[in-house]
């Protein structure tokens, strides 16, 4: 009778626990199907105000990080070249916080003057249907000006989209 | 009293003259400035040194390995900012982190001031770029009014620009760089 119900503890446990690894790993899986390519929208911030180089540099940084990772296309706001490609995936992006912080603050004293920014990277389907978002952080704490928070930001949000869309490649 | 006339009849068509001769060279050329690319100029290396003028309907950057140019009719928004950066340069610069006694840390205090120019405009297939190019200070606002004045498009006039504070509450100043 015990060992029944701890038979039952134990098997609602592993249940629970593949439960759990099935759906983190769906998260990160590879997408069923073959990438066309994808387009990079214009960053948005509202309500939050980030200086217009932010956004430039933001926007910059992924472009040329998406493409460095393998993405063979890498289309940009509004062009018209991304008109007819099947299997488009369309990474939006929203700044949830900015933190200027201050590059002579980072020089003088080492621990202060951190600038840090949080996008919110959603990535969509042509018919605006969710394929993956999560919120992705850039950070500079030490050396480098603050635009390099948007580099470091770049590459964290390249290596997700490479992660999920072409694995399916076999890159 | 005739001499008088004659006078102004001759300084007058002088003055026009003069006028629409600097028209039409602020319309060609204005005097170019020492500029860093940052980021965004297509097939141009980030931090490229170049120089920065507005020619012929162009925002021209002239740069150790070619020409790049923006139409101004293209550029939808133009925005200026300030700066400061290290005063002692690279290379000295990160030598003197290794100074004894925080000397290195003391250097970094010493800053100079520059502007950034931050542009964004579309390409002929309609897709959106934008560049970020650092100037001497005071330099980058007299680029923007010459490349509105020659057709380049912006939302935010430096009047609006002065009056719009950013929501962070920190200055200016720091925000980039």
């Amino acid at each position: 009778m015990r060992n029944g119900r701890r038979f039952t503890t134990l098997l609602a446990f592993c249940a629970f626990l593949f439960a759990g690894v099935v759906l983190y790993a769906g998260n990160s899986q590879p997408t069923g199907f073959k990438v066309g390519g994808i387009q990079v929208a214009t960053i948005q911030s509202d309500p939050i105000s980030v200086p217009a180089e932010f956004h430039v540099a933001l926007y910059e940084n992924l472009v040329r990080q998406l493409e460095k990772q393998g993405f063979e296309h890498v289309y940009r706001d509004g062009d018209r070249n991304s008109a007819d490609v099947p299997n488009l995936v369309i990474l939006h992006s929203t700044v949830r916080q900015f933190k200027p912080g201050s590059e002579k603050a980072r020089q003088v004293t080492t621990v202060a003057g951190a600038t840090s920014i949080r996008v919110h990277c959603q990535f969509t389907d042509r018919d605006g249907h969710t394929l993956l978002e999560q919120d992705v952080t850039g950070k500079v704490r030490f050396f480098g000006g603050n635009l390099r928070a948007t580099y470091d930001f770049a590459k964290k949000a390249s290596l997700i989209a490479s992660k999920k869309f072409l694995a399916t490649d076999g890159k | 009293m005739i001499m008088k006339s004659k006078s102004l009849l001759r300084t007058v068509p002088l003055l026009f003259a003069a006028v629409a001769s600097s028209d039409i060279r602020a319309q060609q050329s204005c005097q170019s400035v020492k500029a860093v690319q940052i980021i965004g100029l297509p097939a141009v290396k980030e931090n490229a040194k170049g120089t920065l003028a507005v020619e012929n309907r162009n925002l021209r950057f002239v740069h150790g390995k070619g020409i790049s140019d923006i139409s101004t009719s293209s550029i939808q928004d133009i925005v200026t900012g300030t700066d400061s950066q290290k005063a002692v340069g690279k290379t000295l610069g990160t030598i003197s982190m290794a100074a004894p006694y925080g000397g290195g840390r003391f250097l970094s205090l010493f800053r100079k001031k520059i502007d950034t120019l931050t542009v964004e405009y579309r390409d002929a297939d309609g897709a959106f770029h934008g560049v970020i190019f650092r100037t001497p200070s005071g330099k980058a606002d007299a680029i923007k009014q010459e490349l509105i004045a020659q057709g380049a498009h912006t939302t935010l006039t430096s009047e609006q620009a002065e009056t719009a504070k950013p929501s962070t509450g920190s200055s200016p100043k720091e925000q980039a760089q």
